[in-house]
């Protein structure tokens, strides 16, 4: 409340007390922490597979949505996860949780994607190179991580940021309610965009032979994706 | 074929045409690890269909402020207002002071002194204080809660010890009272501090309203008292001049 001259007169009222929150339908599982992931699959692939680095391109169809948790990390981009990324992970979360009343779940398969490499300072040719790792393959759009349990986001956002912060690609912790959210607002942009050229249209009606210049994944991606990137700001 | 290929397409896009020959002029793949750069062509496409966000006729900040919402009804102040009204009821005496910051153990120590004296100190908020005082006699009192009060109630009315602990604290001012259903100011209450005793003042009106009776039957005496000391003075006069005369018959010393 403003005073004379404007000034903010601070004056204190009844403190409003809130209800702790109900945390009735939470259940906790036996094994509350990350399982541990290996660097190589149980039965590793003999047979050198191609690059494919269409499983970073594009939205994730998969795991985009909360199963068991409450609170996630999820990712603006597309990029592969190897072994470090996913221990760096497991002891974050495992250090940061209280086992006794919070929980941490995978929502990414464990590396199974065999990628080469030649060694250093070697001319091209000679074949393709020995497998170097095995790495999973992440699409923009899906959920990394899950913790759930009687907690609230404040406690949990803190690891979960910094955890977002060490992967590669750009991330960030949600919840429930701060997804939904996300989504509405996109939602809600681009209906109320004045803008009367979209790139759907253009792209679906070849306005002015623009699809010479763009790709064919371009009619499903419709200018938010761009390579392995996410372009948020975009309708 | 390029015929049937075409006719193909037109079906699914009839106001389209398709491109024979889509560019791959440069080395590097679709997805990179470093940001490829965009044809031109693809640069200003994504810069024609940028988002508008919608632009209202009248700016939101030229228009009148939305009026706060009504806070749901909290049950703690309920519960407070329930309180005051009942201690309300209860006091004869209810005095409001401006409270200023003191330390606990000061806080303590004129409870304690004015407890002696059977007054208690209750801490009010003005939002609780308001709607109560709103419906109930004191409402002329409602402009003194504005800063922060206190309240001074007791069963019984004793302005004076009151006002004799106040004045020891600078940092409770008195700014009204209402004692005995009458609402008086901080002078208002002086006054009343300076009034005797009820039985004092009650003797006193007796004693006011009884003087001219009281005078009434030394009125009627007056009369008669005044020829007595007359007749007296006259028989000493007669008694002293001639021990032999006889006094007069006369009606003596009459108690009339």
């Amino acid at each position: 409340p403003a005073g004379p001259g404007g000034v903010a007169v601070p004056w204190a009222g009844l403190k409003k007390w809130t209800l702790p929150p109900d945390y009735s339908g939470i259940t906790i599982p036996e094994k509350p922490k990350l399982k541990f992931m290996d660097k190589v699959p149980a039965v590793p692939k003999v047979r050198r597979e191609p690059r494919r680095l269409r499983d970073i391109r594009g939205p994730s169809q998969v795991a985009t949505d909360f199963t068991q948790g409450q609170y996630g990390i999820l990712a603006l981009g597309g990029g592969y996860l190897h072994w470090g990324h996913f221990e760096m992970i497991r002891l974050t979360i495992g250090r940061s949780i209280d086992p006794k009343s919070m929980f941490a779940v995978w929502r990414v398969p464990a590396p199974y994607k065999s990628v080469t490499r030649k060694s250093l300072g070697h001319r091209m040719g000679g074949g393709k190179g020995p497998i170097d790792r095995y790495v999973t393959a992440v699409k923009s759009g899906r959920l990394v991580v899950e913790v759930g349990g009687r907690c609230e986001f404040g406690e949990v956002r803190p690891f979960l940021d910094r955890v977002a912060q060490k992967l590669p690609f750009p991330a960030v912790a949600v919840s429930r309610e701060s997804l939904q959210e996300m989504r509405r607002e996109e939602e809600q942009r681009r209906l109320d965009n004045q803008n009367p050229w979209t790139f759907e249209r253009v792209v679906t009606s070849n306005m002015l032979g623009m699809r010479k210049y763009l790709s064919p994944y371009d009619l499903r991606l419709k200018g938010r994706y761009w390579g392995k990137f996410f372009l948020k700001h975009r309708v | 074929l390029p015929g049937a290929g075409i006719g193909a397409h037109t079906e699914r896009c009839p106001a389209a045409w398709l491109p024979a020959l889509q560019l791959l002029r440069r080395g590097s793949k679709a997805v990179t690890r470093h940001w490829k750069a965009m044809h031109f062509q693809r640069q200003k496409l994504l810069a024609l269909t940028e988002y508008l966000p919608p632009r209202p006729a009248l700016p939101p900040r030229c228009l009148p402020r939305p009026a706060p919402r009504q806070q749901q009804e909290d049950g703690y102040a309920r519960v407070l207002r329930a309180q005051l009204e009942a201690t309300l009821r209860a006091s004869r005496m209810v005095a409001v002071c401006q409270y200023n910051a003191m330390a606990d153990e000061d806080v303590a120590t004129l409870r304690h002194f004015l407890r002696r004296h059977d007054i208690h100190v209750k801490f009010v908020l003005n939002e609780v204080a308001r709607p109560v005082l709103a419906q109930s006699k004191l409402r002329n009192l409602l402009p003194l809660f504005v800063c922060r009060n206190i309240l001074l109630v007791s069963p019984e009315p004793r302005a004076r010890e009151m006002l004799r602990v106040l004045k020891g604290v600078p940092q409770v001012n008195l700014l009204g009272a209402c004692i005995d259903d009458t609402i008086l100011s901080r002078q208002g209450v002086e006054n009343v501090a300076r009034l005797p005793p009820l039985e004092v003042s009650q003797g006193q009106t007796v004693a006011a309203l009884s003087l001219l009776p009281s005078q009434t039957c030394s009125l009627l005496q007056r009369g008669p008292a005044h020829l007595t000391a007359l007749l007296e003075q006259h028989i000493r006069r007669l008694r002293g001049a001639g021990g032999a005369a006889e006094p007069p018959p006369g009606p003596g010393t009459g108690n009339h």
